[in-house]
């Protein structure tokens, strides 16, 4: 199986994969740090598996040669599955991103990071809700510290298939 | 497929049961990002951080350079090398590897063993790490894409968004990873003129420890020399390349405390890849040159093209020693143009024709891979063009000010 | 009752750095060195440390009024902190000078030079820098 990480620039994808993986992939403060991608392997209970970090991309459409590799990854790796990262500060803006590479096929699991960010502006997200509506797993995650990794990583397995429709008639109510 | 509209309906109904934004008072770092980002307030600010950025590579790099590694070359390593080597003082192999027998210091002697790994390890590797050491503190706390935003202004004159100024300095690093951080513009027209005028008037971080050592008085004038060409020619390139420059609304990250782990890892990582690729073409840099002297080639090559470079450009025929070891290392090449016999004025133009004429081989190789053989063709006439425009310019200033 | 001395303060603090940058400005363009009891104007650079100076003092002078409000202290503190970076690069360029031994001598200094890399004249910043300090003790207090 393989894994891919999606989402916007800058909300910490190849921090992410340099916790998971123990890589060591350059992880700035600026959009555009990651302009292609880099394999990894990560271990989740005895079984190794191989992880891509994409660079950030806003949408399915792209915009320039970052956001057409972060496309190609996707479509090359039809199989693969997606951990769509997102900034939990920003939520509304990441669950695009999440939404599009739901409705094209993907298995899911969702990754809130930059969660200690999230929780020093008082944002709070019922993650309980937003998975029951989501069907997907959702974890937060503050990547810095490592913090909700562990979870992340045990909880790629529950990523499955979901159909959008489900998803409206569940927001819906 | 949902539309745009109906996703976006979707997440609004999602978010309504599943977000609550608590109370949020607007904090002073929210104030202080608000004010370096304002052109009044930012540019002030802004002249700060890069003065900083300066003295404190000043301090580093003079502290290893001139406090320990140029007493240890020059005063324990050479003489040392020049006692106990092997080969006969006349011997070619001697003058490849330790050079001038009778050199007291490390610039001069030119051997591989001497001038090769001084310059590697002596000068320019404190100057590097000084160097990554700001730009990643930069890189993590946020400041880079709100200086982008404050040059904004000004890149908009030559057709690009300010957005582009993050290559322009992660290019102050190394050109190589500059060319390929030009992905993130969106057309093919500002990725090629980005990757141009970085690449020709950008100096990497080696070259700036070189040219801080060799000409400390006047550095300050050839980098405005470079910047300002900077400048005319992505003017000038966007007025005549085809093709689109869009706008590009940037998103600009919150300041964040640079954490130690990231800090020190990412300055591991760019330390060694310098070790890995800087050392092994310096070195290999000094070997071709003094094997070039050797089989009198030089002085075949600065006899023919001495007309032109005394002619045109008003510098001594023997830089074009230097001009050919820049193909492979600009660092070693400033160090090369050192020893060689000039005025002041001869040295400044030859540092700027070292700087703009050729990039380095490897980000030769850069070009070619992220322009493709017609974005490097158009890449390699611009270079040519502003080699003989732009450094004859230099001659005809200092004719003009009566000092060439 | 805070506020306003804080007010007089910076604004008295504010007008002493304008002048010390125009001051050092305009040597620095002359291209000449001054000296006045522990003070002194000269060196590389000088018309970019008037520069910034200039701007420091110009900062503080336009957050004293209402300078509890968030945007005027931001000026504030980001005005000190310009400060900083040009006295702290003075203060880490002095260590860095103090700790080797001069050329044709030992690896590390002697004791006496390397007290003489820290003694008096100054540069104008770094004898502002403990004035400026009162911002940290401000926006500590008015936290609380
Ligand atoms: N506070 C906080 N900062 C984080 C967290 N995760 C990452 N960061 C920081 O956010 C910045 C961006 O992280 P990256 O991993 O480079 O982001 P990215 O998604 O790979 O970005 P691109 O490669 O540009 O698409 C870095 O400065 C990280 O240190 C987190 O959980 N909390
Ligand atoms: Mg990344």
């Amino acid at each position: 199986m393989r894994i891919l990480l999606m989402g916007h620039p800058n909300v910490g994808k190849s921090a992410v994969f340099n916790r998971l993986t123990g890589a060591r992939v350059t992880e700035s403060n600026y959009p555009g740090t990651t302009v292609d991608y880099t394999k990894g392997r990560v271990r989740i209970e005895g079984d190794s598996f191989e992880i891509i970090d994409v660079p950030g991309a806003f949408s399915l459409e792209p915009k320039d040669k970052a956001e057409e590799v972060a496309v190609k990854m996707l479509e090359e790796n039809k199989e693969a599955v997606a951990i769509c990262v997102i900034d939990a500060s920003k939520m509304e803006r990441g669950l695009y991103l999440a939404l599009q590479v739901i409705e094209k096929g993907y298995p899911v699991v969702i990754a809130l990071n930059m969660w200690d960010v999230a929780q020093d502006k008082n944002i709070e997200i019922d993650v309980e809700e937003l998975e029951d509506i989501l069907t997907v797993p959702v974890v937060p995650v503050t990547a810095i510290s490592g913090e909700g990794i562990r979870e992340l990583a045990l909880r790629i397995k529950e990523a499955s298939l979901v159909k959008i429709e489900k998803i409206i008639e569940k927001a819906g109510n | 497929m949902l539309d745009l509209e109906q996703r976006w309906e979707l997440i609004d109904k999602i978010a309504k049961r599943t977000i609550k934004f608590g109370k949020y008072r607007h904090t002073l770092k929210d104030a202080i990002a608000e004010i370096t980002v304002k052109p009044l307030t930012g540019i002030p600010i802004a002249i700060a951080v890069l003065y900083g950025f300066w003295a404190f590579f000043v301090a580093f790099a003079g502290f290893f350079t001139d406090g320990f590694l140029v007493k240890l070359f020059d005063m324990h390593w050479l003489p040392w090398l020049q006692e106990v080597f092997p080969a006969g003082k006349e011997s070619w192999l001697y003058y490849i590897f330790v050079g001038d027998p009778l050199a007291d210091n490390c610039f001069e002697a030119f051997g591989m063993l001497t001038s090769g790994l001084f310059v590697v390890i002596g000068v320019v590797l404190p100057a590097i790490v000084a160097f990554y050491l700001v730009l990643i503190v930069l890189e993590d706390s946020g400041y880079l894409p709100r200086l982008a935003v404050l040059i904004d202004t000004v890149l908009h004159k030559i057709g690009l968004h300010g957005y582009a100024i993050v290559p322009s300095i992660l290019s102050l690093g190394c050109n190589v990873p500059a060319c390929t951080a030009c992905r993130i513009l969106e057309t093919k027209k500002q990725r090629f003129i980005m990757r141009t005028i970085l690449a020709i008037f950008i100096p990497c971080g080696a070259q700036l420890g070189i040219m801080l050592k060799v000409i400390p008085e006047t550095v300050g004038w050839v980098i405005l020399y470079l910047l300002a060409g900077y400048f005319i020619l992505g003017f000038i390139l966007s007025r005549i390349v085809p093709g689109e420059s869009p706008e590009l609304l940037l998103d600009i990250p919150s300041y964040q405390r640079p954490t130690f782990s990231n800090v020190g890892r990412k300055l591991w990582v760019r330390t060694s890849s310098f070790f890995t690729t800087a050392i092994p073409f310096v070195l290999l840099g000094v070997i071709i040159i003094n094997v070039l002297h050797l089989t009198g080639v030089i002085d075949w090559l600065a006899t023919g093209l001495g007309p032109l470079l005394s002619g045109w450009f008003g510098v001594p025929k023997e830089t074009v020693g230097a001009l050919i070891v820049a193909f492979l290392r600009k660092d070693l090449a400033v160090a090369q143009l050192s020893a060689i016999e000039m005025t002041k004025y001869q040295m400044v133009t030859s540092v700027v024709l070292v700087s703009i004429y050729f990039p380095c081989i490897a980000t030769f190789v850069m070009l070619l891979k992220e322009g493709g053989v017609k974005g490097f063709l158009g890449s390699l006439a611009a270079l040519v063009a502003t080699v003989f425009l732009y450094g004859g310019l230099l001659h005809l200033i200092w004719i003009l000010l009566g000092v060439a | 009752m805070k506020n306003k001395f804080a007010s007089v303060y910076f604004s008295i603090f504010g007008l002493i750095v304008l002048s010390l940058g125009i001051a050092e400005l305009i040597i620095g363009i002359a291209g000449r060195s001054f000296t006045w009891g522990i003070l002194e104007i000269s060196g590389e650079f000088s018309l970019w440390k008037g520069i910034i100076l200039f701007f420091v003092g110009f900062f503080y002078l336009s957050s004293v009024k209402n300078l509890n409000e968030i945007h005027q202290l931001a000026k504030n503190v980001m005005a000190s902190i310009m400060l900083w970076i040009i006295a702290g690069m003075q203060i880490f360029a002095m260590i860095t000078e103090s700790i080797p031994g001069g050329e044709e001598e030992g690896w590390i200094n002697t004791w006496e030079g390397f007290l003489s890399a820290y003694s008096p004249p100054y540069i104008p910043a770094l004898i502002l820098l403990p004035f400026s300090l009162v911002t940290v003790y401000y926006v500590y207090a008015r936290e609380k």
